[in-house]
């Protein structure tokens, strides 16, 4: 099984070496059989590396220790569903993974291209080649997955214990999958780039592939999340940690450029901005996966360490090197004559957007090299944590929530102050009600009241666009349902990414509550004894113990109340894995949407007594609904829409575009 | 809120409406900072946790840590609270034994003040040049706005139509646009 799989990775390796030689040889000697047969060894990489793949699992399921990477990483102890975890639990493994994400995300990039895309084609292609190849190339000559061992160990080391959880299965694969995503919209611009065509014929792929790449890291960033909440027992879901950082700059950098692209998309604008940002963005996507690879920075993630870092870093130097490199030698042929009419515009609005998208992406960039900066220049190691990231990240979010409430109201080329008035009265209003009623109940921290003011504001102002929408098309005669639907249809793009922002308001409540109104207990019970917290009141029952070969399990009963009413029983487990001298913990989780509690229990002491710890944690629900939710809204914006269908019909920002009117201005 | 006038004085009222919530928040706000009891030492002490490192694991705060050093800590940090200590004093009590690596982020002062200073100022370049793109775009489109555009007569007649048919489907919208358009309106 191993031997195939590695024979796989070679052929997998002279494909992605073949096919850009042939495709870009095949343009210049004007050869359609040559740039043929490179389009087809890129679709046939996936398949060599799908065998490879299955290769690597293969020995897993098989025990084969006498490959070395199925040795350090799984046993005969560990549960046959963790195979799959512990494929990618290490460095190889993860590469393949990668390879093989890529191989699969190329081919449908290169099946499914637009013809618009069809004479730069074979330059896309060779950039996709180009970037698999890095990976095939370390893969077969650095830390190749199928490495035999001289001696064959009668069992292996066993998987990473923090990995051995449902959330697992999904959060590293979707991550992985999610930033190695980046190279395809990448590769769409430098692929356009180099064949030269500098006009907009990559955008409308080069915003499909955005906007997937954005969705994939995005959940994966969220399944994080949920990981770390249900798992890593310290009742947060976002630690501002390096590898945690290195994943959201890169997503930070692409949703600026989903929303810039929007602007060349209908006007023609940003051309060389645009190209510039999907570079940045891969650019952040490269670093991440050298932070995850084993960066100089330490971090709670610390599963796939090694020394391969510094390839992983040559390897974005190199990239964006040679990307700025072909950017500025096409220079000249990418100036747009990029008019604004005026500054309280749509398009202007894009462009505060991606500031404070950017900002808090350099924001989080410095904070993860500052301590390397401390170190050289003051010879001290410091610490760049949550506070420092709450502090200065947290205003710019709020103004980024602020933006979205509003410019999605500033219609293209021109806004009258006045309509844009009369477009956020009734937002505004109810942000005010909001604070009000929030005062009255008690919340009285500026900061909660800011952003929950905020957030009624976004919802207000997209449900009052949904209703006006609705009812207009209802005095037509069109049922409410139907009018709502079409409503929808009619614009995509726009409708989708109004789903998308409610899910993002889902979010802000959520951190929002459980930043400011979380409460946190430590306490020791004897088993009888109870404590409150909050409104809530935890009796610890008792706990029992059961060994197992590779840990023990200790499981707590506990008993939760509010006031006389019994909530529950609940039982927050934590496993010991005295080969690898780690705890896990299973929290138990009562979630309600107003708020949860969340038990996780300590060490037991000698006297019987245990530690419990208790949050609760208000509105986190709200948070893992965001989810499911973002990719409704990313169905919606990307489903396939026939051109410009009545698509203007009823965005105010589209009214005025269609009409070329300037009211406003008119007025003057 | 559907007749004009309704919507007039709605949007009249906003502003003061606007103001007093602020108001509320913030003379609510100051009222909040009263004096420390029992549940404000056990708050301050998580503000502390929140702030250190554990020295052991890397990226985990004492407030996250279960290990047994973090929990030693914790309670160190309660003793001092205890005995009437501040926030700084029981933070430097950590930084003079560990270093400033203990602290969650770099202190504002010194050196470190460079960590905090970098993303506003970062910040604010930014914006002036944003400032300064848009200005100089807009420049560009005046320049433009002078000269018609190539089939301008045909494309109106078009805009026309589209303006046409939009009033027909969003009649109170129409009625709005209209009276934007009435010249010195």
């Amino acid at each position: 099984m191993a031997d195939l799989g590695y024979i796989c990775l070679l052929i997998a390796l002279a494909l992605s070496v073949y096919s850009p030689v042939a495709s870009l040889a095949g343009v210049r000697m004007g050869s359609r059989q040559l740039v043929l047969s490179a389009r087809r060894a890129i679709l046939l990489a996936p398949a060599a590396l799908g065998v490879s793949t299955a290769g690597l699992v293969g020995a897993f399921v098989n025990a084969d220790f006498s490959v070395s990477y199925v040795a350090e990483h799984s046993s005969r102890a560990m549960a046959p569903q963790y195979i799959w975890v512990a494929f990618y639990a290490g460095n190889e493994g993860s590469l393949l993974f990668i390879a093989f994400a890529l191989s699969v995300l190329a081919a449908i990039a290169v099946r499914f291209a637009p013809d618009a895309l069809r004479p730069s084609m074979p330059h896309i292609g060779s950039v996709l080649m180009l970037v698999l190849l890095f990976f095939l190339a370390v893969m077969v000559f650095l830390a190749n997955p199928f490495a035999r061992l001289e001696i064959v160990p009668p069992d292996g080391r066993g998987i990473n214990p923090l990995l051995t959880h449902p959330g697992m299965f999904v959060h590293p694969p979707m991550l992985m999958t999610g930033l190695i995503s980046f190279a395809v919209p990448f590769s769409i611009a430098m692929g356009s780039l180099l064949a030269g065509r500098t006009g907009d014929e990559w955008v409308d792929a080069g915003r499909t592939w955005g906007i997937i790449s954005w969705a994939l890291l995005g959940i994966g960033l969220l399944l994080g999340g949920w990981w770390a909440y249900t798992i890593l027992g310290w009742g947060g879901y976002w630690a501002w940690d390096p590898v945690e950082n290195a994943g959201f700059m890169p997503w930070l950098v692409i949703t600026a450029f989903i929303h810039s692209i929007m602007v060349q998309k209908r006007r023609g604008m940003f051309r060389m901005w645009n190209l510039a940002l999907v570079i940045i963005a891969f650019g952040f996507a490269q670093f991440g996966m050298f932070i995850n690879r084993g960066g100089p920075v330490p971090s709670v993630h610390s599963f796939g360490q090694s020394t391969l870092g510094w390839i992983f870093l040559a390897f974005m130097g190199g990239t964006m090197l040679v990307s700025f490199a072909v950017f500025f030698w096409r220079y000249n042929s990418l100036k747009s004559a990029q008019t604004l009419e005026s500054a309280l515009s749509r398009e202007a609005a894009f462009l505060v957007n991606n500031l404070l998208f950017l900002a808090t992406a350099f924001v989080t960039l410095w904070g993860v090299v500052y301590p390397l900066i401390s170190e050289l220049f003051q010879g001290e190691i410091v610490t760049v944590g949550q506070p420092f990231y709450n502090q200065v990240n947290g205003p710019i979010f709020l103004l980024l929530i602020l933006l979205m409430g509003v410019a999605p109201f500033v219609p293209w080329r021109h806004a009258g102050w006045a309509s844009l008035r009369r477009a956020l009265v009734m937002p505004a209003a109810a942000a005010a009600v909001a604070i009000g009623v929030l005062l009255l109940i008690g919340v009285y921290i500026p900061w909660a009241l800011i952003s929950y003011g905020l957030c009624a504001f976004v919802t207000a102002g997209i449900l009052r666009e949904w209703a006006r929408g609705a009812h207009a098309r209802h005095r037509r005669g069109e049922s409410y349902p139907i009018a709502f639907g079409r409503l929808i249809a009619a614009n995509r793009p726009r409708y989708g990414g109004y789903v998308v922002h409610l899910a993002v308001v889902l979010l802000a409540l959520g951190v929002t509550g459980s930043s400011f109104y979380g409460i946190q207990r430590d306490i020791a019970l004897s088993p009888g004894e109870s404590a409150d917290i909050g409104e809530y009141t935890v009796k610890y029952i008792g706990a029992s113990a059961r060994a197992f070969p590779d840990r023990t399990e200790a499981t707590a009963e506990v008993q939760a109340f509010r006031g006389d009413t019994f909530l529950g029983t609940y039982y927050p487990r934590r496993d010991f894995y005295p080969s690898f001298n780690i705890a896990s913990t299973l929290a138990a989780i009562r979630s309600t949407p107003l708020e949860d509690l969340y038990i996780i229990p300590g060490e037991l002491l000698p006297d019987e007594r245990t530690i419990l710890r208790v949050y609760v944690n208000p509105l986190v629900m709200w948070m893992w609904v965001a989810g499911p939710l973002l990719v409704v809204g990313v169905t919606v914006a990307l489903w396939p829409q026939r051109e410009r269908s009545g698509a203007y019909a009823f965005s105010p920002g589209g009214l005025v575009a269609a009409t070329g009117r300037r009211p406003e201005a008119s007025a003057g | 809120m559907t007749t004009k006038t309704g919507r007039a004085i709605f949007a009249r009222l906003m502003l003061p409406v606007m103001l007093l919530a602020l108001f509320a928040v913030v003379s609510a706000c100051a009222t909040q900072a009263a004096s420390p009891g029992p549940q404000d030492l056990e708050a301050e002490a998580q503000g502390i946790d929140q702030s250190l490192m554990c020295p052991i694991c890397p990226s985990e705060t004492i407030d996250q840590s279960q290990t047994e050093i973090a929990e030693q800590m914790r309670r160190t940090v309660r003793e001092r609270l205890a005995q009437g200590e501040s926030r700084d004093e029981v933070l430097d009590f950590f930084v003079e034994r560990y270093g400033e690596g203990i602290l969650a982020a770099p202190p504002k002062s010194g050196f470190n003040l460079l960590a905090w200073l970098v993303p506003p100022i970062a910040l604010l370049i930014g914006g002036s040049a944003l400032a300064l793109v848009v200005r100089s775009m807009r420049q560009e489109h005046r320049r433009s706005a002078a000269a018609p555009l190539p089939g301008a007569a045909g494309l109106e007649q078009y805009l026309a139509a589209v303006d046409q048919d939009i009033r027909g489907l969003t009649a109170d919208d129409g009625g709005e646009r209209g009276k934007d358009q009435q010249p010195n309106g």
